[in-house]
């Protein structure tokens, strides 16, 4: 761990006091002295604007009846739109949507892309361009993807639906049946998304000692003993943070929903995030709005809790073996 | 450093691994580039049809190749270049503005101990966790006050809000790894603290530095939420709120539409390529640690 600390010349490592730090002149040594603050105060006093005091203002905004038109404020009502959000039916299936989709989308995007990476970490002939190509999808914009899928969903001309006919399973309207809104979203999320965890997990892969593998080999333990014995165990703690992460984001997600199905059909896509921009900028409600976003943070952040929770546990019992 | 090992594509021990289920193994890697390249592939087949082809018989499974002098003639229906360049505009402000905040608040939290400094971790941290949603109400609401709707700035100071501490964690993770023996070496012989920074430090980590670019440029060259709030200029708007406001359109055919899509992703995906090893040893240094 790195400290700070100066080490006095030819002293024993790591034993002698802290050294007065260096600078020439006032400003120098105000500079060494405070380095720490004025290093960081940038980053924080920008966050403090664009992000803390917007996110400050908004709770506030979600408190009052503000509309579109009058952006700077409107009367107070207390917490009259919580109450409307918190009896309303459409409020509670957006919960649900957001829950459903941030669900499949981490379980297929990690389950596809850890698997991707194990498959893709083995040795094969052609292995860099077939890497390459598992991983474009990720440097494809989001808007570009919302395009593709939206053609290949295509009710006539669509390539899912003429393959689906040819298969004799019939054409589906993709985008305009609510039996498959969220299924299409979910799709080109996955799509999207798995090659950023195939390129986490091929990373952390590349780290796990061989040495220690060959030897359980050497032992007589089978590829898949070994596997769970030396791989698995490495690559849990970078599995566990690309989950979390995924399904934070999951949760915020705005884009690729929005330009898909933009919250249909019937609001079976309308996830919390989508949900909040509809309301500001369609039906005009920045304070129910407001209410909303604030509400979904609430979930993000009780997501954020129980995972700690869990990762505290399972480090407990990982440190008691 | 054995975390800084860069994926090769030397296959090690060849013999271990090819005799595991070759022919399963072939199936699930055609899978896996079927299911990441078809829509790209079928983009670029879209492309390249005709109306005829794409509207009334179906877009071939063969891309027309035959087709491609028509392209020279989409570019005059939509304003392609023009939006490319706004998000060019975006991108590169972002990276930039976020780069030296990132690495400068990297600098303070990976190399001093002060008070606060837990706190302000987790303020880096909790941003991850904050919708845009939450923020763009009110964000539109001081921008209009501030006169930055309508403006690239705007969005280079929004988009950098969200992109500055994903950058921040990538490049401290980088300094975290250097040994502080060089800078301890520099101090004694009388290094101010920005010297060591920019002189030492900063060549050292540019892989993170690299990689922190390529994340904060593709924030600011794919998003949409902000801009597309935020500007109604039809003449400010990057590609993403360009090509976004043909969805929904049928006028506009789509051998059009995904030819200026292919144009606005091409450049994102030869970067990508081309930094590709980069990015994967600083994210995954970033997302780990973070």
């Amino acid at each position: 761990m790195a400290t700070s600390t100066l080490e006095a010349p030819r002293s024993t490592p790591r034993a002698a006091p802290p050294k007065r730090p260096r600078g020439s002149g006032a400003v120098g040594r105000f500079i060494e002295r405070n380095g720490a603050y004025l290093f960081l105060f940038p980053a924080i006093v920008y966050l403090a604007i664009f992000t803390v005091f917007p996110l400050i203002r908004g709770l506030l905004l979600s408190f009052t009846a503000t509309k579109l038109v009058n952006p700077a404020g409107g009367k107070p009502v207390g917490v009259e739109n919580y109450e409307y959000l918190l009896s309303s039916d459409k409020f509670w299936t957006s919960v649900v949507t957001t829950l459903l989709y941030t669900l499949f989308t981490v379980i297929f995007s990690v389950g596809i892309g850890t698997a991707g990476a194990l498959l893709l970490n083995t040795a094969f002939k052609g292995r860099g361009i077939i890497r390459a190509i598992a991983t474009i999808p990720w440097a494809v914009p989001t808007v570009a993807a919302a395009l593709i899928f939206v053609w290949i969903y295509n009710n006539e001309q669509g390539i899912l639906n003429r393959t689906t006919s040819a298969l004799g399973m019939g054409q589906h309207g993709w985008l305009v049946d609510p039996q498959y809104g969220l299924f299409a979203v979910t799709l080109a999320t996955v799509w999207k998304l798995t090659p950023l965890v195939m390129l986490v997990m091929l990373s952390a892969l590349q780290s796990v000692p061989q040495e220690l593998r060959e030897a359980t080999w050497v032992d007589g333990a089978t590829r898949f003993q070994s596997f769970l014995a030396v791989t698995l165990p490495h690559l849990m703690p970078t599995l566990r943070v690309i989950t979390l992460l995924m399904t934070i984001w999951s949760i915020r997600r705005f884009e690729i929903i929005f330009l898909i199905t933009g919250g249909g059909p019937l609001d079976v896509t309308n996830t919390l995030v989508v949900n909040v921009y509809r309301t500001a900028f369609q039906d005009q409600n920045l304070g129910r709005a407001a209410a909303i976003g604030a509400l979904g943070l609430v979930l993000s952040l009780l997501v954020t809790v129980v995972y700690f929770i869990v990762e505290q546990i399972q480090e407990r019992q990982e440190s008691q073996r | 450093m054995t975390t800084m090992r860069i994926p090769t594509d030397l296959p090690r021990r060849r013999g271990v691994g090819a005799k595991f289920g070759s022919l399963g193994k072939a199936v699930l890697i055609t899978l896996l580039v079927v299911f990441a390249g078809f829509p790209v592939y079928w983009m670029l087949g879209t492309s390249l049809g005709t109306e005829a082809s794409l509207y009334r018989d179906g877009q071939p499974l063969i891309p027309e190749f035959q087709n491609i002098g028509q392209w020279g003639g989409f570019l005059s229906e939509i304003p392609i270049f023009r939006w490319l360049g706004n998000s060019f505009v975006i991108a590169a402000g972002t990276t930039i503005l976020s780069l030296v905040l990132a690495t400068m608040a990297a600098y303070a939290l990976s190399r001093y101990r002060f008070h606060g400094r837990g706190v302000a971790g987790f303020i880096f941290f909790s941003t991850q966790m904050l919708p845009e949603a939450l923020i763009i109400v009110p964000l539109y609401a001081i921008f209009a006050g501030a006169g930055l709707l309508n403006s690239h700035w705007g969005l280079v100071l929004a988009d950098t809000a969200f992109v500055m501490p994903v950058a921040m964690f990538i490049i401290k993770s980088g300094i975290d790894k250097i040994p502080f023996e060089i800078e301890e070496a520099a101090r004694i012989d009388g290094c101010s603290r920005v010297r060591i920074l920019t002189t030492i430090v900063l060549p050292l980590i540019m892989p993170s530095i690299a990689a922190a670019a390529v994340i904060a440029f593709f924030d600011g060259w794919n998003e949409f939420m902000f801009a597309n709030t935020f500007i109604s200029s039809s003449d400010l708007w990057p590609a993403s709120v360009g090509l976004s406001s043909f969805l929904g359109q049928f006028y506009t055919p789509m051998n059009v539409v995904m030819f200026c899509a292919l144009l606005f992703a091409l450049p994102a995906i030869i970067f990508f390529l081309w930094a590709q090893r980069g990015i994967v040893s600083g994210l995954t240094a970033g997302s780990v640690k973070g």
